[in-house]
């Protein structure tokens, strides 16, 4: 990236800007949706509240996606269409898998591990844009959801979270309920609880015990994302361990905060030793062999 | 681009600018939550989206999708609100734990009408509007290219990945994957489909990176566009026109007017 010319250095400003506003704004209107809502549920009618989380929950989403976009180099803008193509495509699979979990978060996880927080978001609300170009409109206003779980998953990898194979589990669980905390407000007052059949059954039975809609969508969330982005995030520190070094450390993010640690190749189960010990070529490849290079020492890249 | 909803036809609602129906979709789902009242909802959809359907000829395909999109949650909807609502004190019958209420009846209404606001607008943009002419006319207002290039981009490879996705399944099925049984396993078995697809996206990237910066596309040049969009002087006012309607739904909102 280029950071010599005025302009970029001008729009840097306007970018961050975008960022923090985005950020700010989703924030309060997940905190008036949280906070100011009970007194005026009661007589059964939202008030704005439906109204705030529209407006505010879309226009956050596209205030980060507008401010991150210009910051990402070619390379991770060539990895998003990707990412989400994965996240579409794994997500209808697992639909008509009639899986219990979502699975349409795979590639939205990748990219904020790889490449960091505003490729994760950038990734997470395009995923909601194109689902809701491709397959089903309802998708859009739960982008701001999408967005959360990429800078999560991108804060997750920075925090060392994916260093050790039994932390990434850990740092999906986390993600899932903040994902759950993110989504109930937009389940409860644009869509009535209505998000889909199974969903609507059991916010049902919550409601049928006594709880408020927010509370019923908040608890049915919470039964499923937490599952979700633990399954989820084993599936790709599972592919992430699996893949050669050299892959993982050509993105400037993975170096710069040392995603993997040094030690990765010890700590997880990676193909390499399984394809070492089919071949012949055991003893003979000491530079041939991506993960046993990496674990002598050397640093893959400077 | 066979992903997309679009449908090619020749008709007024077509020829728009598709910035223009953009901001009409959004102004029309700002008004709908910021009114709140279910008749007001209703009444744009039957005036004003159904209408453009028809102009379009979008009509019958507005209707199989909005069958299959709209009809489970409307359904949902109203057996949720109608038979649980704790809140509501008119009670019409009682069925165990399940109370049939005016207001939640009333209150599955003034959503589902918003709802279904929301999903048909969104189907008659998509229907209407050809994708990338959308990202073009996007970008010569000020969209960043790079925004433009990942949504065209991801409309095309979604089908070849979703090819790539299916020969990966049958191959590892032919392997002995078994896709039946318990959801545990039903889970595990994602694997052996995800990694594939995942390793194979690594190689696409690379290839794409190096192509696009041969291509100048980081450059912080003005980039020129192939098709120029036709914005007439009259779309540009219906726009603010629009914008300044639903701005103004909404101050009124906030200020209490629709209670």
């Amino acid at each position: 990236m280029s950071t010599s010319h005025t302009p970029v250095e001008a729009n840097k400003v306007r970018n961050r800007v975008f960022v923090a506003i985005g950020a700010v704004v989703i924030i309060a209107t997940y905190l008036y949706l949280i906070l100011g809502q009970p007194s005026e549920f009661a007589e059964g009618d939202f008030g704005q509240a439906s109204l705030i989380a529209i407006i505010g929950y879309l226009l956050g989403s596209v205030l980060i996606a507008a401010g991150t976009i210009h910051r990402l180099p070619t390379t991770t803008i060539a990895l998003v269409p990707v990412a989400i193509a994965v996240n579409i495509v794994v997500g209808q699979i697992a639909a008509s898998l009639g899986l219990p979990i979502y699975l349409d978060s795979i590639g939205t996880i990748l990219v904020g591990v790889l490449a960091g927080p505003a490729a994760g978001a950038l990734t997470g609300a395009l995923t909601n844009v194109i689902w809701g170009m491709t397959i089903s409109p309802i998708a859009l206003p739960f982008a701001v959801t999408a967005v959360v779980i990429g800078v999560l998953a991108g804060y997750a990898g920075r925090l060392g979270m994916f260093r050790r194979f039994y932390l990434a589990p850990i740092a999906g669980l986390i993600t899932g309920i903040v994902a759950a905390l993110v989504s109930s407000p937009i389940a409860a007052f644009i869509f009535g609880g209505a998000t889909g059949g199974g969903n609507g059954a059991i916010v049902a039975a919550f409601r049928a015990v006594g709880n408020s809609l927010l509370a019923s969508t908040t608890f049915q969330g919470l039964l499923s994302d937490p599952l979700d982005k633990v399954i989820t995030f084993t599936i790709v520190v599972i592919i992430l361990y699996a893949l050669p070094s050299r892959f993982r450390s050509r993105f400037p993010f993975v170096r710069e905060y040392n995603v993997f640690g040094k030690q990765s190749e010890h700590a997880a189960p990676t193909r390499a030793p399984r394809r070492a010990a089919g071949g012949s070529d055991s003893p003979a490849s000491t530079t041939g062999d991506d993960s046993r290079s990496s674990d002598s020492g050397t640093t893959p890249t400077s | 681009m066979t992903t997309t909803l679009y449908e090619d036809r020749e008709s007024a609602v077509h020829r728009l600018n598709p910035v223009t129906k953009l901001v009409a979709m959004l102004s029309i789902i700002i008004i709908v939550f910021a009114v709140q009242i279910w008749w007001v909802a209703l009444g744009i959809v039957v005036f004003v989206v159904m209408p453009a359907a028809v102009i379009s000829g979008t009509g019958g395909r507005l209707l199989s999708l909005s069958l299959k999109l709209l009809l489970p949650i409307l359904i949902v909807l109203v057996l949720l609100q109608g038979l649980f609502f704790p809140e509501g004190t008119t009670v019409l019958a009682e069925f165990g734990p399940a109370r049939v209420t005016v207001e939640g009846l009333m209150f599955a209404l003034g959503i589902g009408s918003r709802i279904a606001a929301l999903v048909l607008c969104s189907l008659v943009l998509l229907l209407t509007t050809d994708p990338a002419l959308l990202m073009t006319s996007l970008t010569q207002k000020g969209m960043s290219p790079k925004m433009s290039y990942v949504i065209s981009s991801t409309l095309q490879i979604i089908p070849a990945f979703q090819t790539r996705a299916q020969s990966i399944l049958l191959a590892q099925q032919a392997r002995g994957l078994r896709l039946k049984g318990n959801p545990l396993r039903r889970v595990a078995a994602v694997l052996p489909l995800v990694s594939p697809l995942v390793l194979g996206m690594f190689t696409d990237v690379e290839e794409r990176s190096t192509a696009m910066e041969a291509r100048g596309f980081s450059s912080p040049a003005t980039h020129t566009s192939f098709v120029v969009v036709e914005d007439p002087l009259g779309q540009k006012i219906a726009r603010w026109a629009l914008a300044a309607i639903a701005l103004a739904s909404v101050v009124l909102s906030l200020l209490g007017v629709f209670k």
